[in-house]
Formats: structure tokens, sequence, C-alpha cells
């Protein structure tokens, strides 16, 4: 339990009372099916293994960050999933439909940003819009200028004047914009964002959190590709690491950002006195980069700064260890390169 | 702020859970095709050119008509000589002439933009994620190239009647290459029929360009493929020695819209040209859907 489950284990459903959003009586009762189950998943682009044996569930209702470095297969998974590739070998469902072949059931619930924003660069950023809420089917032929305008304000555009030149004149920020405005043209079960905070300025990427927060918190399900960490870190709930291809850790983000086992961490000049101390009451420790770490497997933290305090031990500052999340990926991708 | 904005998208986006919604209507995906495709900038490039081809040949005969010490045009360019002072055969004869070339090229342009543009610049992962299916895409796309075809012609035809009439003038009947005279409305009647057979024939170009376009995610090379393809025809349709290929290739019933121009209109050639266009178009259009179901997108 102390070390994420390397060969990907299967998320059970999160406890967000939402569920599923659009049959949220059925949710009540019966377990969620996932929003999305990869089997056996294998990819292989002539003689280059993009994919392999990728098996991953992601919950409905949850925010799913999905981390690897650039060439691990991120892109590939979510092009499969999505059905703008086949698999060479597995299974994809999405809403509960097998993908490809299911694309016309699922896919109008499903809204995508994936390989960055694509538009007509001589149509304006609204005439864009208009053409891909055409091709929408939840959106009604009467609603469709209403659908834009709608999308455009989620995404801070709705008082750009650029909106109504060409695209090919915007800038890098408007176009993704633009791009995640396109994600959002119909009431979406599944949001999938590839990389959503490319070319955004830090206001851009707040607006890109806040987004994804409105998501999750009306019902919608969220994959999120990145090889940002701290932007999984403040906007996920459940996290998947890929390397080489293959899932190599799954989890909620408490359960890998924990992986290490609970631990305190303590600050203090005098740090011969504190091992003293805490190997006098049988509390496992160790001396780590300046800081004593105190083990918080059996032992409540309490009892650790008690130990301290009444040894005298000068304790400038206590933390509960959180392995980062870049600490564990760093230590996952390498090792499984 | 949220909150009303929150109604507002229940109101106006919601859909009803009745019925069937697994696509959006045909007539609204074929009615922004057909309002994306004038917009592009190289489509209307295409018309302005294309609509120059009849001003020009119109000026050159009427500039040399003027000149009474210039020798009557030599040999060679039957269809322009003919012109002179027969303003009804001007459409025709520029017809001919863009069939050749610019027509192919820029119903080819068309067609690369059609699925290979749309590849390169992202967007037709974004009409499959919609979704739309991949066969309607491509019955989508295809309407788009052909609605192209039908302006490009219309173009050459309706700027052919205005510079016969104005620059070349005799528009009240159209002397044949027979000899033989006929008068408007049969001249008209002949005009018509020279558009919708090139009409045919440049969409069975445009089928095969889309075909090429289903394939590639690179527009040129569309344009490369076709217009090799047509200069690799017209080469073999002149070696002796190939007869045979003759009545297969395209390129090679080309010249049989002249027969419009005789009287009687002989319609052998005229109507084997048509049906192996149609060939072309079957052709073409399954390569256009086996290429778009195999597409990675």
């Amino acid at each position: 339990m102390s070390r994420p489950d390397r060969t990907g284990t299967i998320f059970s459903p999160p406890a967000v009372a939402s569920g599923e959003p659009m049959r949220p009586d059925r949710a009540a009762t019966t377990p969620v099916p996932p929003a999305a189950r990869l089997r056996g998943l294998r990819k292989v682009y002539r003689r280059t293994v993009a994919l392999d044996s990728v098996d991953l569930d992601v919950p409905t209702g949850a925010v799913l960050g999905l981390l690897g470095r650039n060439g691990s297969g991120k892109t590939t998974m979510l092009r499969l999933l999505l059905g703008l590739s086949r698999p060479t070998g597995g299974t994809v469902e999405l809403l509960g439909e097998p993908m490809p072949a299911g694309a016309s059931r699922a896919l109008p619930h499903v809204g995508a940003l994936v390989e960055g924003p694509g538009f007509l660069p001589f149509l304006s950023g609204r005439d864009n819009l208009a053409r891909f809420a055409a091709a929408e089917p939840l959106v009604r032929t009467s609603a469709i200028g209403e659908t834009v305008k709608y999308a455009l304000r989620r995404v801070g555009l709705d008082r750009e004047a650029a909106i109504d030149r060409a695209y090919r004149g915007h800038s890098p920020g408007v176009k993704q914009r633009l791009g995640l405005a396109a994600a959002l043209l119909a009431p979406r079960r599944l949001v999938v964002l590839d990389e959503p905070t490319n070319g955004l300025d830090p206001a851009g990427i707040r607006d890109v959190r806040r987004l994804i927060g409105e998501l999750h918190a009306a019902g919608s399900t969220v994959l999120l590709s990145s090889h940002l960490l701290s932007e999984v870190e403040e906007t996920c709930t459940h996290v998947a690491m890929l390397s080489a291809g293959t899932v190599v850790a799954t989890g909620t983000l408490t359960e890998l950002l924990e992986a290490d086992g609970p631990a305190l961490e303590i600050c203090t000049t005098e740090q011969g006195a504190a091992m003293a101390a805490l190997r006098q009451c049988r509390i496992p420790g160790y001396v780590e980069r300046g800081l004593v770490i105190a083990d918080l497997e059996d032992i409540p933290p309490d009892l650790v700064l008690s130990t301290l305090a009444s040894a005298g031990v000068p304790v400038s500052e206590a933390r509960r260890r959180r392995t980062g999340l870049e600490q564990l990926f760093v230590r996952l991708t390498e090792e499984g390169a | 702020m949220k909150a009303p904005v929150q109604r507002a998208s229940r109101r106006t986006l919601a859909v009803p859970p009745a019925g069937d919604h697994h696509a959006a209507p045909l007539a609204r995906l074929l009615r922004i095709e057909l309002r994306t495709e004038p917009r592009r900038p190289r489509t209307l490039v295409a018309l302005v050119v294309l609509a120059l081809v009849p001003v020009v040949i119109g000026l050159g005969v009427s500039v040399r008509a003027a000149d009474p010490g210039a020798d009557r045009p030599g040999p060679g360019l039957g269809l322009i000589t003919a012109v002179y002072g027969n303003g009804m055969m001007l459409p025709i004869t520029a017809l001919g002439v863009a069939l050749h070339l610019l027509l192919p090229l820029c119903v080819c342009i068309a067609a690369a933009d059609a699925l290979a543009g749309e590849a390169a610049h992202g967007t037709l992962r974004g009409l499959l994620l919609a979704p739309v299916s991949r066969i309607s895409l491509v019955w989508i796309k295809a309407f788009g190239v052909l609605a192209v075809a039908v302006l490009q012609v219309a173009v050459v035809t309706g700027t052919g009647l205005l510079a016969g009439l104005i620059l070349v003038g005799g528009g009240d009947q159209l002397l044949t290459l027979s000899g033989s005279s006929v008068g408007l409305g049969a001249a008209l009647a002949r005009v018509a029929l020279a558009a919708g057979w090139t009409v045919l024939q440049v969409a069975a170009v445009g089928a095969v360009a889309l075909a090429i376009s289903a394939f590639t995610d690179h527009p040129v090379v569309v344009l490369a493929t076709v217009l090799g393809g047509a200069i690799v025809f017209g080469v073999l349709g002149a070696i002796p020695a190939m007869d045979w290929l003759r009545p297969v290739l395209l390129t090679s019933g080309w010249a049989s819209l002249s027969d419009v121009l005789r009287d009687p209109v002989p319609g052998d050639g005229l109507t084997h040209s048509a049906l192996l266009a149609g060939v072309y178009l079957v052709i073409g259009m399954t390569g256009a859907i086996v290429g778009t179901l195999r597409r990675e997108a």
C-alpha cells in the first residue's frame, strides 16, 4: 500500500454526489460505469509501438490528469479513445459505447480539444465555431448563434474584438481559447483536453482551471493530458501516469501524493537530540536532507510533537510529508524508461 | 453573473431527449459547406482567373478583327479562329480552352482543400468529433467540390456570353463549324449542353482529386498527382502506339466538346466522354470513401 500499484489499478468510482450527469436517478442506485474504459490497448505505427497493454478506467465525475513526457503516448491514447484512430489491439469504451464503432452515439456527449486548436484560417473565430456548432447533433439549428455566444463567454472571449476577424490573425492565446470553446459547444458528459494551457498566459491558465472546476462541479467528467505537474496537482482528482506507451501508475491524487506512506517532516537545529527523543519513545525516524522524518504509519502526529516538546527539542516547523507529484513522476518514468 | 449564464444555457442549448440526435441534420451541414467554400480566398482567385479566359479570347479576337492589316489567323487554333464575328461561339470556345488546364487545376484546388486541407488545418478532426460520420463527410465534401465546379463552369460560360455579345458581336445567331447557322434559342441550348457536359468532366476530375485528398494530409500532393496525371494522360493520348488506351483516357474525350459546334451535333464523342466521366466519378467517389474510412484523423 506504500507504493502505487505499478500494473495500473482500476479506479473505484469516486464518491462525488453528482454521479452521472445525464441520469442522476440511476446513478444513485446502481454503480456508475466509467466514462471511459481502455483494455489491453495497443497501437503500432509502422514499426513504432506508441501504446502497449494500456488498461485504464476514467471514473464518471472525476477530473483525471494524464501525465507523461512528450512522446509517452498521451495524445495517441486520447485519439484512440475518441475514435480518431483505430487501435492495433485491445478495446476502447467511451460512455459505454465501443469505439470507434459507437462514435455516433458517444461523441455528441463528448467535447474535445486534441492536438491543439484546429480552425479554418480564412474564417473568423466566431464563424469557425458556428461551423462546428452546425455539426453538433445536440445543437438545434435555431440555437447555433446563441450556442457560439455562450461558448465564447465561457472561455472569456465574448468581449474580444478580434473574434470577428480572420482566425489566421489571432494570437496563440485566443486560438487556444477558441479550441476550448469548440469543446464546450454542447452539454458534455465528458470533456477531453489535450494540453489545454498551451500558449496561455497566467490569466488564461487560471481561466482553464476555473473552467475545469465548473465542469467538475456540473458533474461532467474531465480527462486532461498534461506535462505540467502543477496543473494536474491543482485541478485533478485522479491521476494516471504514462511512460513509454504504458500506464505506470494510477490512483486518486491523494493516494499518489502519499505514495511513500504518511510521515512528519520536522525542522530543528538539534537533530541529534530529536532523534534520541524519538528513539526513546520507539518512534521510527531518520534524518534526510537536514530534516528529521518521523514515520506516522502507527503513530499519531501529536504524539511525535509532544515527545519532542517534553524532551526540550526546539521545533521551528513540522509538516505532513507529501511526496511531490514531481518526485513520483520522475521516479516512475525514469525507472520505466 | 454566472447564474444567468447557466440558466441561459439550459434554456437554449438543452435538447429534448426524445428523437434521434446521433447526427446533425444533413441539410444544415450542406448549407454550411456551401457558405464556407466561396469564402476561401483561393476559390475567389480561381473564379477571377476563369472569368478572364473568355475576356482575353474575346479581346484578342476583336483586336485582330479591328486591324485590317493583320493576316487572318493561321491554322491550329481552329476553335478560336471560328470566334471571329461569331460571339455565341465564345462561351463554348472558352470552356474548351479552360477545360484543358485551368478548370482541372481550379477544381483540384477545391478538392485538395476539402479533405487534405481540412486535415492540415486540424478541422477535419473537429468535424469527426462533432460527430459527422466519415461517409457523410465524404458526401458533404463531394457536394462542396461539385458546387465549386458548377460555379466555375458557370463563370466561364456567363462571362463568355457577355464577352461574346459585347466584344465580338454577332450574337443573334451561331455560325457552326459545319458552315450552317442556327438561331439564338438553339445556340443557347448548345451553350447549355456544352456547360453541362463540361461540369460532368470537371466533376470527374474533382472526384479523382477528392479520392487522393482522402489519402493525404498535404493539399499539394493532390495538385501534383492530378495535374501530373492529366499531363501523362495527354502524352499517352498523343502516342500513336497507345491508340488502344485512348478510349479510357478522360483527357482524350475532351476534344469532343467542339462537336457541340457542328451541325448536326454528332453524339458519339460527347456521349462516350460523358459516360467515361461517369466511370471516373464512381471510381473517384469510391476512392474518397475508402480513404476517409481508413484515415487516421
